[in-house]
């Protein structure tokens, strides 16, 4: 099967091809996730180690529960409520190390915060999901302008997707309608 | 052969309210709109453009949405994890879970317990890093395993015993502790099953228990604090 195929499956078929020993599955669920896991630890102001530190965490519990999200059809509430929890984990034993036996350290109430970054980062991966839905061009176009890293000029955007430098312009425009339609249709707005 | 063509329905080009209607105006483009967001419109387009989306509640909303598109993409690029976290991570299946192809069965335990995960008692304090308690489980056998770090040399000791919920013990049984898929360490257990991996080097290990039943594969990682 092609990278692309892959690319294409829903999360019970990827999850059940990994379970089936397919390293490709595995490749193409962690590529799917690696922002919205990589974000949670972001958005709770981690430091770089400490991120990684989770990422790794997380991806540990993902291949140790693969068997029970033979299921589940949204891997991606799983996994932010798994890296949530691991954020707070990493958060509270920082506090208790950092805190000395002279201070008085009043317990914060997280929720609030936890509540919010769980609703963004939901947000964010409902929008990476439908761009996974565009058309091949359009999904090529998203990721040529926004994801790259290498920030391609729309000379060279067009030169690799063999379209003329003005055609760039509106079919960005035309990709980002579909893109809300298909949120629409998904019931999200 | 008839080929039947089905278009995407964009956003009609209607006329947007009775105001609009009576000056004899249509919905914006969207890339009309993505030009003013990029603020490459021209001041006369701009002035149009944004009374426009004063009067017009849908343009003003494909306005909004798309705004928020490009914001969530921007923003997208700073949770991107470094290549080679997304590397470790692809490679951590691969000695795992691939089918051996042999006679061999492999079996995943699942991991129960882990005391990375239990809160500290109310009022308890940690001194530098406790060590740390996992128990995997794979159908009747129970693999316990304790994990110890040593800071001074920057290595840890990892103990654990194989039980079996049945009365047997599993002594003399290979035991492997492999990482990067390859295998680092072998060792063997005793009597009563138990095994011991002395100081070996920080790392993410594999864990195998070699069982007449199978091959059972445990993930033992290091982090921070064990």
């Amino acid at each position: 099967m092609s990278a692309a195929k892959y690319k294409g499956l829903g999360d019970p078929e990827l999850v059940s091809l990994c379970l089936q020993g397919d390293a490709q599955a595995w490749e193409s669920l962690l590529v799917r996730y690696r922002r919205l896991i990589y974000s949670i630890p972001v958005r709770f102001s981690f430091t770089g180690a400490d991120c990684a530190d989770v990422f790794q965490a997380v991806c540990l519990r993902l291949i140790e529960h693969l068997g029970d999200l033979k299921d589940v059809t949204k891997v991606s509430s799983w996994i932010i409520t798994t890296t949530t929890r691991q954020c707070i984990h990493v958060q509270a034993q920082k506090r208790r190390e950092t805190s000395t036996d002279d201070e008085f350290v009043e317990p914060v109430d997280p929720s609030e915060n936890i509540e919010e970054v769980r609703i963004q980062s939901q947000a964010q991966q409902n929008v990476r999901d439908a761009v996974d839905l565009l058309p091949g061009r359009c999904r090529q176009l998203v990721e040529l302008l926004y994801f790259d890293t290498r920030n391609p000029s729309y000379e060279s955007i067009a030169q690799s997707m063999e379209m003329p430098v003005a055609s760039v312009g509106p079919t960005r425009a035309r990709c980002l309608e579909k893109l809300r339609i298909l949120l629409r249709r998904r019931g999200i707005q | 052969m008839q080929i039947l063509v089905f278009s995407l329905p964009l956003r009609p080009h209607i006329v947007c309210n009775e105001t609009l209607r009576s000056k004899g105006m249509r919905h914006l483009k969207a890339v009309k709109v993505l030009e003013y967001l990029d603020g490459q419109a021209t001041e006369a387009n701009k002035l149009e453009l944004e009374q426009h989306l004063a009067q017009c509640s849908d343009c003003a909303e494909l306005s909004r949405e798309i705004q928020t598109f490009v914001l969530q993409f921007q923003a997208d690029a700073a949770f991107e994890p470094p290549p080679e976290l997304v590397e470790w991570g692809v490679a951590l299946f691969q000695p795992m879970l691939q089918p051996t192809g042999g006679k061999l069965r492999k079996l995943i335990a699942a991991l129960v317990f882990d005391t990375f995960d239990q809160p500290l008692q109310a009022g308890m304090r940690r001194v530098g890093a406790p060590p740390r308690q996992l128990l995997f489980r794979a159908g009747d056998v129970d693999v316990d395993v304790k994990i110890e770090s040593m800071e001074a040399n920057d290595r840890i000791t990892l103990v654990g015993q194989v039980l079996s919920t049945t009365e047997k013990f599993f002594d003399n049984t290979p035991v492997k502790l492999e990482s990067h898929g390859i295998v680092r360490y072998r060792t063997m257990t005793n009597l009563v099953g138990e095994f011991s991996f002395d100081e070996v080097p920080k790392d993410t290990y594999h864990l195998s228990v070699d069982l007449p039943e199978g091959q059972i594969t445990l993930f033992c990682v290091h982090r921070g604090n064990s």
